[in-house]
């Protein structure tokens, strides 16, 4: 994976007023940290930010970060987002360097079309968006498919069935379900407490 | 319609709604949700309400989650009651809401059914509320500024 390089400004304010007043000079605060170094508060440029983690690596982009004539290797480890606008507010941007592990979140996609689960009437749930994955920086996948065209009816992919890149290893539990392969029943077990639900409703 | 089994006092006072949502402010379980834009009561029947108007428009294959609980009492004088001689009774239960709230989420259908169920949702609660799509799919930018 390709860095993205930023430039940061080092000698912003802190505070909410001041904050504010970046925010609408289009920069976005941030902090660095990471490595046993003491937390530096910047503030990068928000149109560069936009286009360096709505690329093809997401939020996993590794980001080389030009701060006060020092470089950092950074990735966004936590974004806050406005509550109604989900605007980007502050990112923390967490060192790393090429050879360490690091655990990051990637997206996981379904592909495929479940068709015994199609045509047994049921319907394939999936119950988690994004995996933790521990992998160096540059081995961390963009995203992860869920081929889900083998599922039987009653069947659950857990993450111990995934099939990682190598390198890549799930940090989070081996058990814990992807995508659950609902048969008729259930499918109509719920459309039926959701009928009779209504029916109760308009009586 | 949704409200606790057991509470430890029957009655609340009504408190104030200022600021926006703390928590919740994210599609985490579904790829859309109904998002809260003004503070206020939503009511037990009206989450019922807006459940039944998404569900029934999305059909089948779809899959709904509320994320608000109606927790909160309110209480009624009875009524040509005269003032006084204490607070009423308990008659409903509301969830407090505040700006930014996801109060309900949809996965399973695509984003132009999803909208339309959710637009029909929208209209059974007592507040102005949007449409909003999990950031990073269905075409969503991960970040917005």
């Amino acid at each position: 994976m390709s860095e993205i390089t930023l430039t940061a400004k080092t000698d912003r304010e802190t505070g909410t007023r001041a904050t504010r007043r970046l925010r609408r000079e289009g920069l976005i605060p941030a902090v660095v940290y990471g490595h046993g170094m003491d937390p530096v508060a910047i503030a990068v440029n928000g149109p560069d930010l936009r286009v360096a983690l709505n690329g093809e690596a997401g939020l996993n982009q590794l980001i080389e970060l030009n701060a006060d004539g020092k470089s950092y290797l950074v990735l966004a480890k936590v974004l806050q987002r406005h509550p109604v606008r989900g605007t980007l507010q502050h990112v923390d941007f967490q060192i790393t360097s090429r050879d360490e592990t690091v655990t990051v979140e990637v997206p996981i996609t379904v592909v495929g079309d479940a068709v015994e689960v199609r045509h047994a009437g049921g319907a394939v749930d999936q119950q988690v968006y994004t995996i933790s994955v521990s992998a160096r920086p540059g081995n961390i996948p963009t995203n992860i498919d869920v081929d889900i065209s083998h599922l039987q009816p009653g069947d659950i992919f857990r993450v111990a069935d995934l099939v990682l890149p190598d390198g890549v290893v799930a940090a989070g539990e081996p058990e814990t379900a992807v995508a659950i392969a609902h048969g008729a029943r259930a499918a109509e077990a719920e459309g039926g407490e959701g009928a009779e639900a209504a029916e109760s409703a308009e009586a | 319609m949704l409200m606790p089994r057991r509470v430890r006092h029957r009655k609340q006072q009504r408190g104030r709604m200022s600021g926006q949502a703390k928590g919740g402010t994210e599609v985490t379980f579904g790829d859309f949700g109904i998002q809260a834009l003004e503070p206020g009561w939503i009511t037990a029947r009206q989450i019922e309400a807006a459940r039944i108007a998404m569900t029934r428009h999305v059909k089948r294959g779809g899959k709904v989650w509320i994320r608000v609980f109606p927790d909160k009492p309110v209480t009624k004088k009875p009524a040509e009651t005269r003032m006084g001689s204490g607070k009423g009774n308990p008659e409903l239960w509301v969830a407090v809401v505040k700006p930014g709230r996801i109060m309900f989420e949809l996965a399973g259908v695509d984003q132009a059914l999803a909208k339309a169920a959710m637009e029909r949702a929208i209209q059974k609660l007592p507040i102005r509320a949007k449409f909003v799509v999990r950031p990073g799919s269905h075409g969503t930018p991960e970040v917005q500024l």
